[in-house]
């Protein structure tokens, strides 16, 4: 084994047999902390609040109101794209005929 | 729950409760039993202090972390399943808290020969001269001379050097502890164990 681990070894063996000694009792007034604290219940986080579930879910909704218009009118213009200009001839071709002596 | 609390250190400073009475205490705190929560408190405290005390450089604080500890201990109850020993999964716990805690420390100081007290200084030289295990009067100096080589390393390596070479804790005990898995456990390791050499190899060349 290399010199130095050696010596590593031997330090830190020789550091793990200090004792931690005894630990003390709970400092006044830290067991009445734990039960105000456990008594205001969990503490909720950024992401684990409800308001901001109800939030993301509501968003959502404003979202998808908001895109539908705009989907519904990109799905008909997509079904024909010369939808508007077979109209406009067919209108004038009519009017035309109409207009015919 | 099986029988092994009595292999979670510390376990002597805890005020003694067998499994059964730990369960029934779990069970009586889930149902909202104060009581049962301060017979939980009293229970884990010692064992969180110590871990804290161990893995944490600022002493400052630590009553400040028993408490963070020990309050998600007692919000998280309903968490606990029972699989592992309670004092297991408090451990769990108490790591991950000094390990959030420390995680952004940024001082790390490189120890030199000068830095070190007589003491210190002495052991260095005995390690050097002797190839025999150090006394046991010198043992207290050797932990003050590990505690300011390990000052410079990272916090999550200095960590797990704590918990390997102090506490005696096995790579996988580590592994279950830190949520880290083993090959990162020993991944770790190997890195902070190359680091420690450097720096202790630096304190021999000042050495005369």
């Amino acid at each position: 084994m290399n010199r130095i681990d050696d010596q590593l070894n031997r330090l830190f063996r020789a550091a793990a047999k200090v004792e931690a000694g005894a630990m003390p009792p709970p400092p006044f007034g830290l067991e009445t902390r734990i039960l105000a604290a456990w008594h205001t219940g969990s503490p909720r986080g950024f992401w684990d609040g409800a308001l901001l579930k109800r939030g993301l879910v509501f968003a959502l909704v404003i979202m998808g109101i908001s895109l539908c218009p705009v989907l519904q009118k990109n799905t008909s213009s997509q079904a024909n794209p010369f939808s508007e200009y077979l109209q406009l001839a067919a209108s004038d071709t009519t009017s035309q005929f109409d207009n015919a002596p | 729950m099986d029988n092994r609390e009595g292999s979670i250190r510390s376990e002597g400073d805890s005020p003694g409760m067998t499994d059964a009475e730990v369960s029934a205490c779990l069970a009586r705190g889930r149902a909202g039993d104060e009581g049962a929560i301060l017979e939980l408190f009293h229970y884990m405290h010692p064992h969180v202090l110590r871990l804290v005390r161990a893995n944490l450089p600022a002493k400052e604080g630590a009553e400040d972390l028993v408490q963070k500890v020990c309050v998600k201990v007692i919000h998280n109850l309903h968490q606990f399943s029972g699989k592992v020993p309670f004092l297991h999964w408090v451990s769990r716990i108490a790591v991950n808290t000094c390990l959030n805690q420390i995680r952004h420390e940024r001082h790390r100081p490189e120890v030199r020969l000068g830095d070190l007290s007589e003491d210190e200084a002495r052991v260095v030289e005995q390690l050097a001269a002797s190839p025999t295990e150090l006394d046991a009067s010198e043992k207290v100096a050797a932990k003050e001379l590990v505690d300011k080589l390990l000052a410079g390393l990272r916090p999550a390596d200095r960590l797990l050097m704590k918990l390997m070479y102090l506490e005696g804790r096995g790579i996988e005990e580590i592994s279950d502890l830190t949520g880290w898995s083993i090959a990162l456990v020993k991944v770790r390791a190997f890195r902070a164990r190359i680091q420690l050499r450097k720096s202790y190899a630096r304190l021999m060349k000042e050495n005369p």
